[in-house]
C-alpha cells in the first residue's frame, strides 16, 4: 500500500497561518484593526515566502509596505519579493533590515539609486528586472506570490474590495496570489457598509484593515503646459505632419514627455488646421493624461483605456463614459495588464523620450548608478511579433520596412511604428546620443547579465529630434541606420561625425526630413499654438471637472 | 490685425519682456532706449564662461499713454530668472531719471499741463531680485532705483506691473513695495524671500515650496489684492494692464499718494493695525486671514474665475 498523497499542501498550510491570525479579526468579519496590522503580517509570512507588496507606478499600499518592516528579521527573513514596481523608501528598507533577500520587479522609480546601492552592499539579490507584462506573466509561472498585500479604495465587512479607478494590478495580483492558494491582505482607505462596486470578490481577500493615512499615489502623468517650450512644439509639429498624417496613426499609446503633451494639446489647434480629425489618435492605451483634455473635449478622440487612474482626472473620466471605460456603478476602472495587453498587441504607434539613443539607434533610460527599470515601454515600443491582425499604419509601416525581406522572401507583414521623440540635448546641456549607453557601466556595476536597453534599435521605425525626423526603417543596413541617426543627431558628438553628402543623400531618399522637407513652417513653432498653456486651462477645458493636485495650481 | 493689436489680446502672463513693454503703451508709440543693437552686455558673465543677452534681460523705452509719455522697464524672466545685474540695473536708473528729466521740463516750461501730461513709470517685474553672478553691482542698483523711486514721489506715478510667470522676488520686491501703485494678475506673485528658500531654511513642515497651490495663495495675486498688497487686480491680457495704467495716469497724484501701501503715518498705522490683527487670528495659513477678514468660504475664492472673485471678495480696508 502506497502512503497517501497530499494535494492540498498550500492550501493546508494557509489555513494554518490564517488559523494564528484569526483572533485580530472583528468576530464574524475579515476587518482587523490598524493596530494589529504588524501581528496578523507576523502570522501569515514566513521566512522564504515569496511576497507581494502592491506597488504600482501609482498607487502604493504604503501601509502594509512600513508593517512588513516591522517584523522580526531574526524570525522572518529571506523573503523573495515579487512585486511591480519599488518607487518606496520603505520598500527598499526591508532589504537593509535583513528581512527580505531577493527582489523580482520592473520599475523602480526614485528609488534606482537605492536598489543599485542595495545590490553593491549584497543586501539585495536582484532575480531579473522585467517589463510589466513580462513580471505578471511569472506571477502565472514560476514567480506566484505566497503572500500579497494590496490596496483599495474601500473595503466592507467581507472583503469585498473597491479599487475603482485606481484598480490598476490589484485582480492580477489577487488571482495569481489567492487561487494558487495563498494569502490575500487588503490596506484599504475607507471600511463601508457596501462597496460602491465589487472589484475584486471578498472570498478572495482573507483579511482587510482601514489604513491611518489613504494610500500614498503619485500624479505621475500630470505636465504643467506652462513648462512645455518652442521646441517642444516644433517637434510636435513635425511628429504630426511627418509621422502621424503621413502613416494615418489611429490607435496609439504615448509617453510621458513633455514632447507627447505637446502633441496632445495642439490637436486642436495645428492637427485641426491640417484636417486630422477623425483621421489620427481616435484610440489609445493611455493614463487619463490631463493635457489630452482639449483633444477630448473637440471630440478627437473615441476610446482611452487606462493603465491606472491619475489624481485629480476620476471625476472628469466619470462624465466622459462615451470616452473612458466606466463601470456600472459610474467611476473608472482602470487595470494594468488589460491596457498593457492592448498597448502590445493593438496600437500601431508607441511614441516617447528616452534618455540615451547611441550611435547604432539602441536605447536606454538607465544611468551609472541607478536601476530604474523598465515598466511597460518596452512591450508597447516593439513589433509585437504575435499580431496577425492588419491595419492601414502598419501595413504601410511594414511595406516601407527594407531590411524585412531578408528574412521573409516576398511574404508581406507589416510593422508598429516605434518613435524616440528626443532633444539632441537634454537639461544642463547632456547629450541624448552617445556613442555607449550608460546601460552597460550599470550592468557592469549592479552585474546584471544584459545591459539594460528599454528600446533595442530593431524595434525603432522613426528617431525626431528638433533638427528633424529619421525614418530608420527604411533603411539598407546598418550602415545607412546608423547614417540617420548622425543626421538626427545634431551637435552631439554622434551628429558631428555626419557628413553633408550623406545627409543630402538620406535626404533625396526620403529617409531624413528637416522641418522645411515636411513643410513646417519654424516661425509657428511658439506657445500661442497650444490649446492650454496652463494647468488653470485644463480646469476650464474640462467645465471644473479636472481637480489637479495642489502641487501643479499657479493659483 | 496690426502687431500691436495682436498684442492686446496676448496673454501677459505668456509674454516676453518686449512684448509687454511695446502693449503696454499706445500702438506705435514705443521706442526703446538702450536696445539689444547697442550691445551693452554684462562684464561679469563673460568672465564666469556664462551667457550674455544683449539687452542684459531688461527691456527700457518711452511710449505715450495718451498725453501721458509712458517710461517702461520691462524685465524678462528668461534669461538668468529676471536677475537684476549691473547694466540691467543702470537701465532701470536711467529710465527713472529719464522720467524725472521730463517731468522737471514740464514743470519749468509748462505748470499748467502738468497735470494732463506728467509722465507715468510702468515697472513689469519679472524677476528673483538680485544676480549672483555680481551680487554687488546688483546690490548697488537696487538702491539706486529705490533712491529714483524716492525721487520721484508726489511728482510721477511709479505703477508696478506685475504678471508674468516668475512673479518679484528678493530685492525687487522691495523695490516694487515702494513704487506708488501695485497692479498684478492672479496668476502672478510678490514675495521677499522665495519659497524655496524659505522651505531650504525653515524646514518642508514651515513651507513646501512643492506645494504650488500653497505658494499662490501665500504671495499670489488674489492674496495680495485681500490683503490690500496690491491696489488693483486685473485680468490676464496686456490690454487689461494697459487699460489699469490709462486709468492711473489719469489720477491726480493726491490720489496716487493714498494708493502707496507704505511711507507714510498712515500707512504705518494701518500697518500696525494689521499685525495687531495677525496676531488675534494667528494664521496656519492666508486663507485664515482671508476668512478673518469676512471671506466666508476661502477655497471658493481660490477656485473662482476673475469675475466671481472680484465681485466676491472682501479685502483688508484698501489703502484707498
Amino acid at each position: 500500500m502506497s502512503e497517501q498523497k497530499v494535494w492540498n499542501k498550500t492550501q493546508r498550510d494557509t489555513q494554518e497561518r490564517m488559523s494564528h491570525a484569526s483572533q485580530y479579526f472583528k468576530p464574524g468579519t475579515k476587518v482587523f484593526e490598524a493596530k494589529d496590522a504588524v501581528a496578523i503580517l507576523e502570522a501569515v509570512i514566513r521566512s522564504g515566502d515569496r511576497v507581494n507588496i502592491e506597488g504600482n507606478n501609482q498607487k502604493q499600499a504604503d501601509f502594509l509596505s512600513d508593517c512588513l518592516c516591522k517584523l522580526d528579521p531574526a524570525r522572518v527573513n529571506k523573503l523573495h519579493m515579487v512585486q511591480s514596481s519599488v518607487p518606496l523608501a520603505s520598500h527598499l528598507q526591508a532589504f537593509e533590515l535583513g528581512i527580505a533577500e531577493k527582489l523580482d520587479f520592473a520599475y523602480a522609480g526614485p528609488q534606482g539609486g537605492a536598489v543599485a546601492k542595495a545590490i553593491a552592499s549584497g543586501k539585495l539579490k536582484l532575480g531579473a528586472i522585467h517589463t510589466y507584462l513580462e513580471l505578471f506573466a511569472r506571477y502565472f509561472m514560476d514567480l506566484t506570490p505566497r503572500v500579497s498585500l494590496i490596496c483599495a479604495y474601500e473595503a466592507d465587512k467581507d472583503g469585498n474590495l473597491y479599487t475603482g479607478f485606481n484598480t490598476e494590478d490589484t485582480p492580477l495580483i489577487t488571482e495569481a496570489t489567492k487561487f494558487k492558494g495563498g494569502i490575500v491582505i487588503a490596506q484599504v482607505n475607507k471600511i463601508v457598509d457596501k462597496v460602491q462596486r465589487v472589484d475584486i470578490p471578498g472570498e478572495w481577500v482573507d483579511g482587510v484593515v482601514q489604513s491611518p493615512k489613504p494610500f500614498f499615489i503619485e500624479p505621475l502623468f500630470t505636465r504643467d503646459p506652462a513648462l512645455i517650450t518652442d521646441t517642444h512644439i516644433l517637434m510636435a509639429m513635425m511628429a504630426l505632419k511627418g509621422i502621424y498624417a503621413e502613416y494615418g496613426i489611429k490607435r496609439l499609446n504615448h509617453g510621458i514627455g513633455f514632447n507627447t503633451s505637446a502633441i496632445e494639446l495642439i490637436l486642436p489647434t495645428y492637427g485641426e488646421e491640417l484636417g486630422l480629425k477623425g483621421k489620427i489618435c481616435t484610440n489609445f492605451a493611455l493614463n487619463p493624461h490631463p493635457t489630452l483634455i482639449p483633444a477630448i473635449e473637440s471630440g478627437w478622440v473615441e476610446s482611452i483605456h487606462c493603465f491606472g487612474g491619475e489624481l485629480g482626472m476620476a471625476e472628469y473620466a466619470a462624465a466622459r463614459p462615451d470616452i473612458f471605460f466606466i463601470g456600472p456603478d459610474g467611476s473608472m476602472r482602470s487595470n494594468r495588464a488589460y491596457s498593457q495587453t492592448a498597448g502590445h498587441y493593438a496600437i500601431d504607434m508607441f511614441i516617447g523620450g528616452t534618455l540615451q539613443i547611441d550611435k547604432y539607434g539602441n536605447s536606454s533610460t538607465a544611468t551609472a548608478g541607478r536601476v530604474a527599470g523598465f515598466g511597460g515601454a518596452p512591450n508597447m515600443g516593439c513589433d509585437a511579433h504575435g499580431r496577425r491582425h492588419s491595419t492601414p499604419a502598419w501595413m504601410k509601416c511594414g511595406n516601407e520596412f527594407t531590411d524585412q525581406q531578408n528574412f521573409l522572401g516576398d511574404v508581406p507583414r507589416g510593422k508598429r511604428l516605434v518613435v524616440q521623440m528626443q532633444e539632441t540635448f537634454q537639461e544642463k546641456l547632456v547629450p541624448s546620443f552617445v556613442e555607449k549607453l550608460d546601460a552597460w557601466k550599470l550592468a557592469e556595476q549592479a552585474e546584471l547579465d544584459l545591459p539594460p536597453v528599454m528600446v533595442y534599435s530593431d524595434d525603432i521605425t522613426h528617431i525626431l529630434t528638433e533638427e528633424g525626423i529619421a525614418y530608420l526603417h527604411r533603411c539598407k543596413g546598418l550602415d545607412q541606420r546608423m547614417a540617420a541617426i548622425r543626421a538626427v543627431a545634431g551637435y552631439t558628438s554622434i551628429g558631428l561625425q555626419a557628413k553633408p553628402e550623406e545627409t543630402r543623400a538620406l535626404r533625396e531618399a526620403g529617409i531624413f526630413k528637416t522641418p522645411e522637407d515636411l513643410g513646417v513652417d519654424r516661425s509657428r513653432a511658439n506657445r500661442s499654438l497650444l490649446a492650454a498653456k496652463s494647468i488653470k486651462e485644463l480646469v476650464d477645458w474640462s467645465g471644473g471637472l479636472y481637480n489637479p493636485p495642489a502641487r501643479f495650481r499657479n493659483w | 490685425m496690426s502687431k500691436w493689436q495682436t498684442l492686446q489680446t496676448r496673454s501677459f502672463l505668456e509674454s516676453t519682456a518686449r512684448q509687454r513693454a511695446q502693449g503696454l503703451v499706445d500702438e506705435g508709440s514705443f521706442t526703446e532706449l538702450v536696445g539689444p543693437t547697442e550691445r551693452f552686455i554684462s562684464p561679469h558673465l563673460p568672465e564666469l564662461g556664462e551667457a550674455v543677452e544683449f539687452d542684459d534681460g531688461v527691456v527700457t523705452g518711452i511710449g505715450l499713454l495718451g498725453k501721458h509719455p509712458a517710461i517702461v522697464i520691462s524685465q524678462e524672466g528668461r534669461f538668468i530668472g529676471g536677475a537684476v545685474g549691473e547694466v540691467g540695473g543702470a537701465k532701470m536708473v536711467g529710465a527713472l531719471k529719464l522720467a524725472q528729466s521730463i517731468y522737471e521740463k514740464l514743470q519749468a516750461e509748462n505748470p499748467a499741463e502738468v497735470q494732463a501730461r506728467r509722465p507715468i513709470v510702468l515697472i513689469s517685474f519679472e524677476t528673483g531680485g538680485v544676480r549672483l553672478h555680481e551680487a554687488n553691482a546688483g546690490l548697488l542698483a537696487h538702491a539706486e532705483v529705490m533712491d529714483q523711486i524716492q525721487n520721484l514721489r508726489h511728482k510721477v506715478p511709479v505703477v508696478s506691473v506685475v504678471g508674468s510667470k516668475i512673479g518679484c522676488f528678493g530685492g525687487m520686491g522691495f523695490v516694487a513695495a515702494a513704487t506708488d501703485v501695485i497692479v498684478m494678475s492672479e496668476f502672478s506673485r510678490i514675495g521677499l524671500t522665495g519659497p524655496e528658500v524659505i522651505e531650504q531654511e525653515m524646514g518642508r513642515a514651515e513651507f513646501d515650496a512643492s506645494d504650488r497651490a500653497l505658494v499662490f495663495r501665500t504671495t499670489g495675486g488674489k492674496h495680495k489684492y485681500i490683503m490690500g498688497d496690491c491696489n488693483y487686480l486685473v485680468p490676464d491680457s496686456i490690454a487689461a494692464f494697459r487699460q489699469q495704467a490709462i486709468a492711473i495716469a489719469a489720477l491726480p497724484m493726491d490720489a496716487i499718494e493714498n494708493l502707496r501701501r507704505i511711507g507714510s503715518r498712515s500707512a504705518i498705522e494701518r500697518q500696525m493695525q494689521l499685525v495687531a490683527m495677525a496676531a488675534e487670528v494667528s494664521p496656519t495659513d492666508a486663507k485664515d486671514m482671508w476668512k478673518a477678514i469676512g471671506n466666508e468660504n476661502p477655497q471658493q475664492l481660490i477656485d473662482a474665475n476673475y469675475t466671481d472673485f472680484m465681485a466676491q471678495a472682501k479685502r483688508l480696508t484698501p489703502a484707498a
